[in-house]
């Protein structure tokens, strides 16, 4: 491909990835020129650099899916004038990441169509921008009162309907402003970001590089092998680590665990979501068996604490081989009967069918990704098409179907678990012996740019890393795949019924959390009785046992 | 009688309900809970405080109108046949227009919240009462036509003779129970997911206890009613009420069934299903007319 912008420096900054360093007039015609060769956008990455050269850092990145490259268009502001050229006009999918970046650097976007907060509370005063280097972690500044989000004015002719902060269709914290006129949605409006949980600075301040994965676990409560495996690669090609196959294997055996888990936990509340509850209590009653295999597996049911930088923490030794078999041979036998059970169900059918319609061409420029994507006819898989781990070694497919509703979404997940259940048995049929954790080099050359990509259940979550000084990343940057697919959200409910709201929303299988970046902590009742860990574990067991 | 009827239906409306969700549990694969659930559930209600949330009179009202007209609904009801001291006070008219009353006063009580869910909510409900209320009418209507009078005693009296105008309104009123009674996949207007129980949200307390019994009254009754209605009857009524109330538990275990295997309609959905429900009775109707 040639990628020619005035005065573009080109260079090869590794066999996957090539660097395209702009001057900052050219910013827009050297990303014009990438998405012309065929780019489909990734996210935004701002970083400071004042103390190295005054400036603030801007990197647009992109991936050329077919030929297996990403491309970054780089360039930088000085710090007194920190003003870049918006590409959000061009691409709709950048909106988020600039106004991130304007939110955390105090960089600002000439010609964005909607330069509004994004992350920052509402009440965070002017002028201190987060990630820049002078500002503290821990910075807590005095909360204002009288300041509130201005969101979009309504259509003329409709009202407001407000769903969120809490809402049943939620289950996490966020505002939508949803106009309707009569019963039919006239388009909405986003405020989320509202538990924001500033993990991206902390481990570029407090951490080192082998501490992280474990906090990266906890961006998601269900993608977390997820978003550790993806730091840990980008930190491993940082350092040209080369880890054992072994390892590579059981990445890819927790990342397979972790999608049949996910699409479960969907499915079932997909269902609870069309108001038929039995899907809901079946789906959820199949998966409880895989968090019980993976509590044998790793002592955790979810957040397993399996991936460090240089390999995995546990080995999969022959008898726990077996114990997965076994519940792979259930997990599937119970999966059929569901899923015949759905595919010929009418009723489910009259619900999810021709909602949430969306073209291959709005699919694209929206930059949609994981099954809202394959469900509308963009064939994409990080899997296949930017291979990691030892998916190169495995044979998979990767299900496209082109209906566009929320009905081909449902399709996708449903045999994308068989995938993954296939998946799972070739890991154990062919992983070879070898090291668990190959040990980090003492140092990381700093300041060196590392991007990975990981197919999360939901789609692909990019990480991006800049390696450092004193053993943590300069810059560590998370795009989670909720977040390029809630941004279009609106463009799906569009004309559709305010009833297939919740799940033309729930379609994208939203993560509030993995987009806002926070941990949710449940607190305790504050009743008086205490539960002893066993009596706690025999309560649950039992029930759930039926013993 | 009177007191009959009333002890009848406030004793066993619960009760009717947690056998709607013990089914329910059951197809779930869940053990659920135990068949009194329901009345603890009010007497929790009761014991807790009134929020006056929208502060205006028909808001207050509501609920107590709502539970007052099923209660006259239930007292004027011929049980197994037996007319009580009401029942000639009223006729299938009267009948019809309590039960309307009753859903009227939701409605007011949901407008005057003035809460966004519970708007949706009540116009949805009201696009409901507009569509499914006449299958009722049809329902009662040919009963009427059968016995060439708008009294209940007859109406209700059991015992319908079989044609073919009596076949297909069976059926037709099994299937429009569901929606009668705004169980799944008819339970539009509450539609949990979006609108967070809809007219309902506003409510606590006692109020909401009363808009609660008052709805497991009006399920009993409209299950009671097809079974009445069109269940042969031995014409003692110490009998037939035992009968009849196994039949209406086994109507609502088919509620709880039907509710468990199908996911909610939308409001466009079901309108074009309530207009082939009220197309067909108007046609057991115009059998009847003609003489089948």
């Amino acid at each position: 491909m040639t990628v020619e912008g005035a005065g573009a420096r080109v260079t090869e900054a590794g066999p996957d990835r090539i660097d395209i360093e702009v001057a900052r007039p050219d910013l827009q015609a050297g990303v014009r020129a990438v998405v012309e060769a065929g780019a489909r956008y990734l996210m935004g990455i701002g970083y400071d650099d004042i103390e190295r050269d005054g400036t603030l850092g801007l990197v647009h990145t992109f991936s050329f899916d077919r030929d297996d490259v990403f491309a970054c268009v780089r360039t930088r502001a000085p710090q007194a004038d920190p003003s870049f050229d918006s590409i959000t006009p061009l691409l709709p999918a950048a909106g988020w990441s600039e106004r991130e970046c304007a939110d955390l650097l105090g960089m600002r976007f000439d010609g964005h169509p909607k330069p509004k907060k994004l992350v920052l509370a509402d009440d965070w005063p002017a002028g201190v921008y987060p990630l820049r280097k002078e500002v503290p972690h821990d910075l807590v500044p005095p909360a204002a009162e009288d300041v509130a989000y201005q969101l979009d004015a309504a259509p003329p002719g409709t009202t407001t309907v407000p769903v969120g902060p809490f809402h049943p269709s939620l289950h996490e914290p966020a505002h939508f402003a949803v106009y309707v006129d009569g019963e039919t949605i006239k388009g909405c409006d986003y405020r989320g970001f509202m538990t924001h949980r500033g993990i991206e600075k902390l481990c570029t301040t407090q951490v080192s590089y082998n501490e992280v994965p474990f906090i990266a676990e906890r961006i998601c409560g269900i993608c977390g092998s997820v978003h550790a495996t993806a730091y840990a690669q980008a930190v491993e090609r940082a350092a040209s680590l080369a880890i054992s196959r072994r390892a590579e294997y059981i990445r890819v055996l927790m990342l397979e665990i972790e999608r049949i888990h996910s699409h479960l936990l969907w499915l079932g509340v997909a269902g609870h979501l069309i108001g038929f509850d039995t899907v809901f209590m079946q789906a959820w009653r199949i998966r409880e068996p895989i968090m019980w295999l993976s509590e044998r597996i790793t002592g955790n049911r979810k957040t397993y604490g399996m991936i460090a930088v240089g390999g995995v923490r546990r080995d999969i030794g022959p008898e726990v081989a077996e114990d997965i078999r076994g519940v792979m041979d259930a997990t599937e036998k119970e999966l059929r009967a569901l899923r015949a059970a759905i595919e010929h169900d009418t009723a489910i059918h009259r619900r999810t069918k021709d909602v949430g319609t969306l073209s291959i061409a709005e699919t694209t420029r929206w930059s949609l990704v994981g099954p809202v994507a394959r469900a509308r006819g963009v064939d994409i898989d990080a899997r296949r098409d930017h291979p990691y781990a030892a998916y190169d070694d495995l044979r998979f497919d990767v299900p496209v179907f082109t209906e566009g509703d929320v009905w081909s979404t449902v399709l996708v997940r449903l045999v994308e678990t068989f995938e993954s259940i296939g998946l799972i048995r070739q890991v154990l049929d062919r992983m070879p012996a070898g090291e668990l954790l190959v040990a980090p080099p003492e140092a990381i050359a700093p300041f060196r740019h590392a991007m990975s990509v990981v197919e999360a259940p939901r789609g692909e979550a990019v990480h991006y890393v800049i390696t450092g000084e004193g053993n943590r990343p300069e810059r560590w940057r998370v795009r989670a795949p909720t977040y390029v697919n809630l941004q279009g959200v609106p463009a799906m409910l569009l004309d559709e019924q305010f009833a297939d709201f919740p799940i033309i929303l729930g379609s994208i299988d939203p993560c509030f959390s993995c987009t806002d970046r926070v941990t949710v902590v449940d607190q305790s009742s504050g009743r008086a009785h205490l539960w002893t860990g066993s009596q706690l574990s025999d309560l649950s067991r039992g029930r759930a046992t039926g013993a | 009688m009177v007191a009959v009827n009333l002890l009848v239906f406030l004793l066993l409306a619960p009760f009717y309900e947690g056998i709607i969700r013990r089914v329910t549990a059951r197809v779930q694969s869940r053990q659920g809970p135990p068949l009194g659930q329901p009345y603890f559930d009010l007497l929790k209600l009761l014991g807790k405080e009134n929020i006056d949330a929208g502060g205006a009179w028909p808001f207050r009202l509501a609920p107590v109108v709502a539970f007052a007209a099923m209660l006259v609904v239930v007292s004027i009801v011929p049980a197994a046949g037996t007319a009580t001291v009401l029942t000639g006070q009223g006729d299938l008219i009267t009948l019809v227009y309590l039960l309307t009353l009753s859903g009227v006063a939701v409605l007011m009580g949901a407008f005057a919240s003035r809460n966004a869910y519970a708007t949706i909510g009540a116009s949805r409900e009201m696009v409901t009462m507009i569509m499914i209320e006449p299958v009722l009418v049809m329902m009662l209507l040919l009963a009427a036509i059968r016995h060439g009078s708008l009294d209940l005693a007859p109406l209700v009296g059991g015992g319908a003779e079989w044609a073919w105008s009596t076949v297909i309104m069976a059926l037709v009123s099994l299937v429009a129970l569901q929606a009668f009674v705004a169980r799944q996949p008819f339970d539009i207007a509450e539609a949990e997911v979006e609108l967070l129980d809809g007219p309902y949200i506003e409510y606590a307390g006692p109020n909401l206890a009363l808009l609660k019994y008052a709805r497991m009254l009006k399920q009993m009754f409209y299950a009671y009613v097809v079974v009445a209605v069109f269940m042969p009857a031995t014409g003692v009524a110490a009998v037939d009420l035992p009968l009849q109330l196994v039949a209406v538990g086994v109507v609502c275990a088919a509620l709880g069934l039907t509710g468990a295997t199908n996911p909610r309609f939308r409001i466009d959905q079901a309108v074009r299903f309530y207009a082939v429900l009220l197309a067909v009775s108007l046609g057991a109707v115009g059998l009847v007319l003609g003489g089948y």
